[in-house]
């Protein structure tokens, strides 16, 4: 036995048990979704699924709900990855400073990302319920007073990136933290020498610099974006009411709820499972696509 | 080659990530069931496997008392809460030990367990409630314990306002003591005449129990007419036109607030801290307000979901008791429910120990908690009471499919007729 075969014998046993679960836990059952997808499946014992070929995703496409579930969840996902990852730089930029209690301030940023989803979903749901309202009756602001945020669809959508990004813009700022750290200080004194501005500084050296961060933190952001959904059970439970082609939906109803609503709540897993699994496509295609843009413009040293 | 590879890290994460959330796995059955016993049942003996956990211990002791008396041994399982009792029942039935008697929760269960149910004949409990499980003209549940919703009312506040709530039968009745319990708003220090709810947090108030009116209010009780249309996909329009004028007066004197975003607490504590004289909701508030120390003397009026008088509320059993029809103790069994519903000591232990509103005319023992006691001068009463069909409707269909329309109602969204027209489209839809 050669050297080489020997290594590569040892490289596919050490493999092996990672692979083997990862085929048992999430390829194998893949599959058998995209199988369910196309049956009447129930998820009752003893229940054979008849084939219904692509039924499933012909009704799911012709369901508002649907339709309207995957623009918010766009939506939602653009805007929260934007505000979280300027939210996460700036906060990095500050930490990084020579300022008082930096350390202090890193943990106190990453905090609110310990917190489980359900609970910070039902602390900022008092706050947009009892709180603001109050702060409007002790300053005499009726408008605040009078701010049901939770029951109008465009604010709900913004009180729910907020809350997200309290929780998320924590963690990822330690992946900048350590980007920017690791900017050498080479290049930045030679660019003061020279004269560089703050922001000829930033735009020229440390955004470049930091670009292999973005695609990390990008990706993060964006697949996390996508599949929020102990925030909206908690904060929102998929309301307030909108309307959409007239007819009267769930405005916070993202695609991760609205599966599991499909799935559960109407009892028809079969239908759901088709859903998952155009979410999961869908997903694919967009983070890779972002992962191959952000690629491109990373630097090498 | 390089690039391969990050294509690849990236899928992997993906799948990572996007797999355990978006297929949705199958519930574990490795039933998590506090077995009590492993023992084979022995002749004369009960199994009985339930699932409300917190009157497990109170029905254990009872059934020892039974054991005391009459040499049969019952043998008490429970399931339930955290643990989802209709996958341990599979499991349980899978196994080889199957219970004599088990919980079927209306309609669903009734269709799931149809092979397995046999029903009761000739038992004397049967005599002494309307509230058993019927289907196909026989009776196949026993009801384990009553639960009922219709107005509540804070009886000080409307003695203040000088309205007798045995008056209110009637929207017109409704009308005219609202008006003027809104007039009176300072006075009694109210915030609003009805603590109602129609937000995402409280859809089962909307779209299960205020909805439960259009299918049975007015109509004698079992009569499921209205249902039986509607799942056919016929709306009754005129009746969906009397219900929303209910629904547009319920909504129009509560508070906005509490309306559309408020949650249980906010429901009920608006009732509780005197701030609404109505609310709209069961006598399973009772643990809620005992222990907010409220006291204040309260009772149910009927909800006018449609015109014309009405003398009644909802109740219903969400729970019955059911006799497997492969049991080798089918009489012991049929006994020893017989024996909890007619012997002293079953009525001590329903209302007494476990708390539970008793489905049984013959009981005269009264709960201490006030509006179960209420309950129980309804069941008491002849035709006291319209049968709860909510649970009979599709899946999803009263909270998912027609809630969001009651919100948007209460938005001022959409008018009145386009709440008409959007049930109506929802109920055609069904068929």
């Amino acid at each position: 036995m050669g050297k080489k075969l020997k290594s590569k014998m040892f490289f596919w046993l050490f493999l092996a048990p990672a692979l083997l679960s990862f085929i048992i836990v999430v390829v194998i059952p893949f599959f058998m979704g995209i199988y369910y997808s196309l049956t009447d499946w129930t998820a009752i014992a003893g229940i054979k699924p008849n084939w219904v070929g692509i039924n499933n995703y012909k009704n799911m496409f012709k369901d508002i709900a649907f339709q309207y579930s995957f623009i918010r969840t766009f939506v939602f996902t653009l805007l929260s990855v934007m505000t979280i990852n300027f939210v996460a730089l700036m906060l990095a930029f500050l930490v990084t400073r020579e300022i008082k209690f930096k350390n202090f301030y890193r943990a106190g940023f990453f905090v609110p990302n310990l917190i489980g989803g359900l609970v910070l979903g039902y602390v900022w749901q008092f706050i947009f319920k009892s709180v603001i309202p109050q702060i409007g009756d002790v300053l005499g602001i009726d408008f605040l007073s009078n701010l049901l945020l939770l029951a109008d669809p465009t604010l709900t959508l913004f009180g729910l990136i907020f809350a997200f990004t309290w929780q998320y813009a924590g963690y990822i700022m330690m992946i900048y933290i350590a980007a920017l750290l690791n900017v050498p200080q080479e290049l930045i004194e030679a660019s003061e020498v020279d004269g560089a501005n703050f922001f000829q500084k930033f735009w020229n050296i440390t955004f470049p610099m930091i670009a292999q961060a973005f695609t990390i933190t990008s990706f993060l952001t964006l697949v996390n974006s996508f599949k929020q959904f102990d925030i909206i059970i908690a904060l929102t439970n998929g309301g307030p009411s909108d309307i959409y082609k007239e007819q009267i939906v769930n405005s916070t109803e993202l695609l991760a709820v609205h599966i599991y609503n499909v799935a559960f709540k109407y009892n028809n897993m079969a239908e759901g499972q088709a859903r998952a699994i155009i979410f999961f496509l869908v997903l694919s295609v967009v983070s890779m696509a972002q992962v191959y843009y952000n690629k491109k413009r990373e630097v090498e040293m | 080659m390089k690039k391969i590879v990050s294509i690849v890290m990236v899928l992997v994460m993906i799948f990572a990530l996007a797999g355990c959330s978006s297929a949705p796995a199958p519930a574990d059955k490795s039933a998590d069931t506090k077995t009590e016993d492993k023992v084979a049942p022995k002749e004369e003996s009960v199994v009985i496997y339930q699932n409300k956990v917190e009157i497990g211990e109170q029905l254990s002791a009872f059934a020892a008392k039974y054991e005391a008396q009459t040499g049969v041994k019952v043998t008490v399982k429970t399931s339930g809460g955290d643990t989802p009792y209709a996958e341990n029942l599979k499991a349980e039935f899978q196994s080889d030990r199957q219970p004599d008697i088990f919980v079927i929760e209306g309609k669903g269960g009734y269709n799931t367990w149809k092979s397995k149910l046999t029903p009761f004949s000739g038992d004397k409990w049967m005599d002494l409630t309307d509230l058993a499980f019927k289907a196909d003209g026989k009776t196949y549940g026993f009801p384990v314990a009553v639960e009922a919703w219709g107005m509540a009312y804070n009886a000080d506040l409307l003695a203040k306002a000088g309205i007798d709530p045995s008056t209110l039968t009637s929207q017109d009745a409704y009308k005219a003591a609202f008006k003027k319990l809104d007039g009176m708003k300072k006075e009694l220090g109210i915030k609003s005449v009805v603590a109602m709810a129609a937000g995402p947090d409280m859809r089962w108030v909307t779209g299960l129990h205020n909805f439960n009116g259009y299918l049975s209010a007015g109509l004698p009780y079992g009569d499921t007419s209205v249902l039986d249309k509607m799942l056919k996909g016929q709306p009754d329009m005129e009746r969906l036109k009397e219900y929303a004028d209910w629904v547009e007066l319920l909504f129009k004197y509560s508070d906005k607030a509490v309306l559309l975003t408020g949650n249980y607490d906010a429901q009920v504590g608006q009732f509780a801290t005197g701030k609404a004289v109505f609310v709209h909701q069961g006598n399973w508030i009772d643990p809620w307000l005992m222990s907010n120390g409220v006291k204040f003397p309260m009772g149910f009026a009927p909800h006018a979901s449609v015109y014309g008088e009405h003398n009644a509320i909802f109740i219903g059993a969400p729970s019955y008791y059911v006799i497997n029809n492969e049991s080798k103790n089918i009489q012991a069994a049929k006994d020893f429910l017989n024996y909890m519903a007619t012997s002293e000591e079953g009525a001590n232990y329903m209302v007494k120990e476990a708390k539970m509103v008793p489905a049984f005319k013959n009981i005269t023992l009264k709960p201490d908690a006030p509006l179960s006691a209420d309950v129980m001068k309804w069941l008491a009463k002849d035709n006291g009471a319209y049968t709860w069909l909510q649970n009979d409707m599709p899946d999803g269909f009263g909270m998912g499919t027609i809630a969001p329309i009651y919100e948007a109602f209460a938005k001022g969204d959409i008018t009145k007729q386009e709440f008409i027209d959007q049930l109506a489209d929802k109920i055609r839809a069904l068929k």
